[in-house]
């Protein structure tokens, strides 16, 4: 450790910039509304099931297609006449939930790839950004579905699936970043000083990349989320009985006509949430004045 | 397809009255409004040339025009409107000669009394579209391409049996079988015959150029298809039988159900078909003016299905209680609307050996949780009962997608939970779930709509015999698998009977062991909202084809 | 890929504004040939992928065929053996891509035509479905950003820029759900699907049946759009010859038509070219939810049926003009931006 030592510098730049983001951040107004737009949907997935007097799961079929703010339910039932608050909040949990776990794995797995692709370079960083290539040279969605059209749907899966769909970007700002790192004075000095390869990667690159990977990560879950919704949508994403913001719109075209509320309730949590992500993550990178390459 | 000279159109084709008469006689407690019109219609008579245009919705799309391909059902309205079998079925499960002067009988001599010898008398006045006659020639072809080695024929049950095909001459054919299949003329009212002076030209006959612009005998002839949109048939004006009495014909293809309805609605199609009208558009279908809409019941059954080799349903006692348990009534009222009508057999209501003596199913949760606390199976700790150390928990799949049947699976698995048993669900995709996982038994439970029926003959080997489990190594689609010995007895005697009256009784005691044993909880038989402009006359219900446009021949604008 | 989440950054517009046009001929064929030969090999690894990931999956193209009546275990065998499904993976695999090689994109599962034809049936439906919206959003996003930057920080601005946003965030699918409803099903001012009323193939019918997707599928496209073109206006207006030009008493409005507009389009045909992937999802998206007839309802179609051949084939067609699109940006890039070394 003492080792490091010698790279005050670094480290003093990283505690001196933070302060100053988390400023800058505060005055950005949509990302402190998005923010707020975030806790407030956790909270109210987290507690509304417990508040509710409703089962998500509890069927009743006299009660089929209440219309919203008929009796109890604040927004009306769906075909099994469940109640579409409690379903909202339960499959709020499940979206959030697989957004973030997504999130977490692609940043996880594209930062290590991106990290070693850009500070080894050479043959190894051109075969792995090959391979991010061929990846990213697939509409996403069409990979997506072709994986999810023959697997168990399971929200682990696909959880699993978006994030093995998602980590390209991150990858390749990861790389490049490093790659603009990798022949800077404080890693030519590790180098010296004879430090691992994994220390320079993780101890020194790392932290000088963490910027625009925070930025990338908090767009990934707004992406997660949305394609969530796309694959539960078409048919092949996480099944009911378990609720999730895409599958209860799977379905709802059929009764557009006659229940309306079926679509509008939650693809406006969709938008909502998907939206306060991407305002936050604007501000993020204002903040943090991240130069993304992701398109 | 019958003769137009020929005073037998009679007896064999029922008129539209006598058809949905049938047809509300067997699906008792179903409503037929709007079928008032049908009196108009028999007094409106078809044009004397071709006149009009008739577009049909289907929801999906036709894709397969050789008949003789592996296909889906919706591909058949293709072949009904293009190709002729020898002989068709109509409604009430009669034959009518086609292709052949008269269906072959053991009574006109066309089968040898043992089922064993065939002759078939042919037409001499029928051409293909392209002007060549057609001759028995043409029907060895068909009966040889299902068994050729190298072409993917669909089905060969039946066919394999055929030896020693002899063309006597250019409207005379014969051939012997191998054994006695009583089967096989239900099977040969299902195969459309094919051109030999094209397909048989063809080098390589599962890709011929034949494949996608088909030549048949029949009342409309191919003129293009657009693929992802629809399909343009016109009038064969050489056609030798009744009919045809529309200039052109369409198929068009409309993905979504809801879609199809609305385009039905609005007049941009004249006839719905395959998929129909949704259960829950039937009520606002109803009051449309302009129309005619009816349910109609179709062959097909739902079943709650089981996997009889899973610990958890050994037991009769099991079974039953999951059946006593079973709120049918519910299911049927408040998801389905109320159409289709509840079973106790997978033998359609409308078939000659329905059995309509078997005992009725009781919804009785206390006597579902008797029958369980009595076989021993007693709540656990978490409520769900175990017995010998088997919890009393499965995993129920059907295909993703399919919301209504969905919506059951949800509603069952709350019922259960009732009286102490867990229902896992879990959803396949479709290319999944019919692939090995429904065909090998890798499933605990199912629900499916099977249609048990090759056309109108009772014979249901394939399904319940104990030689016809695929995760035993058997051919069929005994995916239950289920072994009764006397079952494989009854289905071994019925299949070699000739006589209508006589298969009967095996029939029907197949029908009673089945409903005893309970492999499958019978749920319903299920209805179809059909609807076509009013002005369409000739749209009959067939419920022993899969198809509406098998007596397209005959449909015309009043 | 979805609409999603990312107004581009300003960072890269900036180095792509044109300053330049010196280009190395012989350093650029070099590039060009090593971005061939790469290409090549990305494909070889988009098909292994694509490959493996429908065939090692459970089910298969014969599925579809088990509920028919009568269908048995011993009919399903023989016919996955006379389409050669029972052979090993590698083998098929070898089998496709030897056939590939040689023009043949193999035949479909489903009706037994050449994959290419059907291919091309409903591309020519997407096209006309991407290109209409694509214009639009060419068009809107232009006249946005450019009217952004012009009065930037006036609440037309922050408008379009919260808007964009927004538009980036909805659901495509749930905003065509909404459209449907408000302009079918409610107002009935519009077709909810289909390419043309059958019986009516008239020029009017084709485009009233092309506003609603059109829309929909342009709504990303006009946020990115839009967000690019404000950027690079506000590079281009900063540009001194932009100030000269003002000076020189030139009007503003051809300041801003000639300049403005000429020099910042530039760099939007990069934009083109990477915005491509994304177009084609939102293509399929949409196509589903308005039953359009193109290459997305085809995808989904042929997933459903397990018809691999077909799949493959957008699969590797959707990757080729993904490449296409990104060496068409990378080479504007260079072109424009000698500074911007290739390697």
């Amino acid at each position: 450790m003492t080792q490091s030592d010698f790279l005050i510098p670094t480290h003093a730049r990283h505690r001196w910039w933070q302060s100053r983001s988390v400023r800058r951040f505060a005055r950005h107004r949509l990302a402190m509304f998005g923010l707020v737009m975030i806790v407030v949907l956790v909270l109210a997935c987290v507690l509304g099931p417990l508040l509710l007097p409703f089962d998500d799961l509890y069927i009743d079929l006299r009660g089929r297609f209440s219309p919203p703010f008929t009796g109890y339910h604040f927004f009306g039932t769906d075909p099994l006449g469940r109640d579409i608050a409690a379903r909202l909040f339960m499959a709020g949990r499940i979206s959030l939930l697989v957004g973030f776990a997504a999130m977490v794995i692609s940043t996880v797995f594209g930062t290590v790839l991106g990290i070693a692709a850009g500070f080894f370079g050479g043959r190894i960083g051109t075969v792995l950004m090959r391979f991010v290539d061929a990846m990213l040279s697939f509409p996403n969605i069409f990979l997506l579905l072709a994986m999810a059209a023959f697997i168990k749907p399971s929200p682990i899966m696909i959880t699993l699936i978006i994030a093995a769909t998602s980590w390209m970007e991150i990858a390749r700002i990861v790389e490049a970043e490093v790659r603009s790192l990798r022949e800077r004075d404080f890693v030519v000095a590790a180098r010296m000083l004879g430090l691992s390869n994994s220390h320079i990667m993780f101890r020194e690159l790392l932290p000088n990349a963490i910027g625009p990977i925070i930025v990338a990560a908090t767009l990934t879950v707004a992406r997660a989320i949305l394609l969530e919704a796309y694959v539960s949508f078409l048919g092949y994403g996480i099944q009911p009985p378990l609720p999730s913001w895409g599958n209860m719109l799977n379905g709802a075209q059929q009764y557009l006509d006659s229940a309306p509320w079926l679509a509008i309730v939650p693809g406006a949590a969709i938008t909502l949430a998907v939206t306060s992500f991407n305002f936050i993550g604007d501000g993020l990178r204002d903040a943090l004045d991240a130069r993304s390459d992701m398109l | 397809m019958s003769d137009k000279s020929s005073s037998s159109s009679i007896i064999f084709r029922p008129t539209r009255r006598q058809a949905l008469g049938m047809a509300i006689a067997g699906a008792a407690g179903l409503t037929m409004p709007n079928l008032t019109g049908a009196g108009r219609a028999l007094a409106a008579t078809p044009p004397s040339e071709p006149k009009g245009q008739v577009i049909v919705g289907f929801s999906q799309e036709p894709t397969v025009f050789n008949p003789h391909l592996p296909h889906i059902e919706v591909d058949e309205g293709i072949h009904f409107s293009v190709f002729d079998p020898l002989f068709g079925v109509d409604p009430k499960g009669n034959f009518f000669p086609a292709l052949a002067k008269e269906v072959p009988t053991v009574e006109n001599g066309g089968i040898s009394a043992d089922g064993l010898e065939w002759h078939v008398k042919l037409r001499d006045d029928v051409k293909w579209h392209d002007g060549q006659p057609f001759t028995a020639e043409d029907v060895k072809f068909t009966l040889e391409l299902l068994v050729d080695p190298k072409f993917r024929s669909w089905r060969r049950a039946g066919h394999e049996l055929v030896q020693d095909l002899t063309v006597v001459s250019p409207t005379e054919i014969k051939w012997k079988m191998k054994e006695p299949y009583a089967p096989y003329p239900s099977i040969l009212a299902a195969t459309f015959i094919v051109p030999k002076h094209v397909l048989g030209a063809a080098e390589d006959k599962n890709t011929a150029p034949f494949n996608n612009a088909p030549i048949g005998t029949g009342p409309f002839k191919w003129v293009e298809r657009m693929a992802g949109d629809h399909i343009e048939l016109a009038a064969n004006t050489d056609y030798f039988a009744d009919g045809p009495y529309l200039k052109s014909l369409i198929y068009k293809y409309i993905p979504d159900l809801t879609v199809l309805y609305t385009q039905f609605k609005t007049g941009d199609i004249d006839v719905i078909g395959l998929q129909w009208i949704t259960a829950d558009h039937y009520e606002e279908a109803k009051a449309l003016g302009g129309t005619s809409v009816a349910v109609i019941p179709a062959a097909t059954v739902e079943s709650l299905s089981f996997n009889m080799e899973r610990p958890q349903f050994k037991e009769l006692a099991v079974r039953q209680a999951l059946y006593h348990a079973l709120d049918k009534k519910t299911i049927i009222d408040a998801l389905y609307y109320g159409l289709p009508a509840p079973t106790e057999t997978y033998m359609p209501q409308q078939s000659f050996y329905y059995n309509p003596d078997l005992p009725k199913q009781e919804y009785d949760v206390d006597k579902a949780k008797k029958l369980l606390d009595d076989a021993g199976w007693v709540p656990g700790a978490d409520g769900i009962r175990v017995k010998d150390g088997v919890r009393l928990s499965f995993k129920n799949s059907t295909t993703a997608g399919n919301h209504i049947r969905e919506q059951a699976q949800q509603f069952i698995q709350q019922s259960y939970r009732d009286i102490g048993v867990e229902v896992m669900i879990s959803n396949l995709p479709p290319a999944v779930m019919w692939g090995d996982y429904w065909m090998k038994s890798e499933f605990d439970s199912v629900v499916v709509g099977i249609n048990f029926l090759t056309g109108s003959d009772p014979d249901t080997s394939d399904y319940l015999s104990s030689k016809s489990i695929p995760a035993k190594g058997g051919a069929g689609q005994n995916t239950w698998q289920y072994a009764s010995p006397e079952v494989d007895k009854l289905l071994g005697s019925g299949g070699v009977e000739f006589v209508p009256e006589k298969r009967k009784q095996a029939y029907l005691k197949i029908q009673e062991t089945v409903r005893n044993d309970l492999p499958f909880l019978p749920m319903f038989q299920y209805a179809t909202v059909r609807g076509h402009k009013s002005g369409v006359e000739g749209v009959e219900p067939n419920i022993n084809v899969r198809i509406d446009s098998w007596d397209v021949a005959t449909w015309h604008w009043a | 890929m979805t609409g999603s989440a990312c107004i581009a950054d300003k960072a890269p517009l900036a180095r792509l504004y044109p300053t330049d046009t010196k280009t190395e001929t012989t350093g650029m064929l070099r590039y060009l040939l090593g971005r061939f030969w790469q290409s090549l090999v990305l494909l070889l690894l988009v098909s292994v992928i694509g490959f493996a990931v429908l065939n090692l999956a459970p089910g298969g193209p014969l599925s579809q065929f088990t509920l028919t009546p009568g269908m048995t275990q011993a009919d399903l065998d023989r016919i996955a053996t006379q389409m050669g499904l029972n052979r090993p993976l590698p083998i098929q695999y070898l089998d496709w891509l030897s056939h590939l090689l040689r023009g043949d994109w193999g035949h479909s599962y489903r009706d037994g035509r050449p994959v290419l034809d059907i291919i091309w049936e409903h591309l020519v439906a997407t096209l006309l479905l991407m290109g209409v919206s694509t214009a639009i959003a060419i068009f809107v996003g232009t006249w946005i950003g450019v009217l952004g930057a012009l009065r930037r920080y006036s609440i037309f601005d922050y408008a379009a820029t919260v808007g964009a946003m927004v538009a980036l965030s909805i659901p495509t699918f749930w905003f065509g759900l909404i459209a449907i409803y408000i302009f079918s099903l409610r107002l009935r001012w519009l077709p909810a699907g289909n390419m043309y009323t059958i019986g009516n193939g008239s020029l009017g019918d084709y485009a009233i049946h092309l506003i609603m997707p059109s829309i929909v599928l342009a709504l990303v496209n006009v946020a990115v759009w839009s967000r690019y073109m404000r950027t690079a206006t506000l590079d281009v207006i900063s540009q001194d010859f932009v100030r000269t030009a003002r000076a020189k008493g030139l009007s503003s409005r051809r300041v801003l038509i000639r300049h403005i507009l000429g020099n910042a389009l530039l760099p939007m045909i990069t934009l083109l070219g990477l915005q491509l992937p994304t177009i084609l999802g939102g293509a399929l998206v949409t196509e589903t939810v308005f039953t359009w007839p193109g290459m997305g309802r085809l995808f989904l179609d042929s997933l459903g049926y397990s018809d691999y051949p077909v799949v493959m084939g957008l699969l590797m067609m959707s990757a080729v003009l993904v490449l296409v699109g990104n060496l068409a940006a990378d080479l504007t890039v260079a072109f424009v931006d000698p500074r911007i070394r290739l390697s």
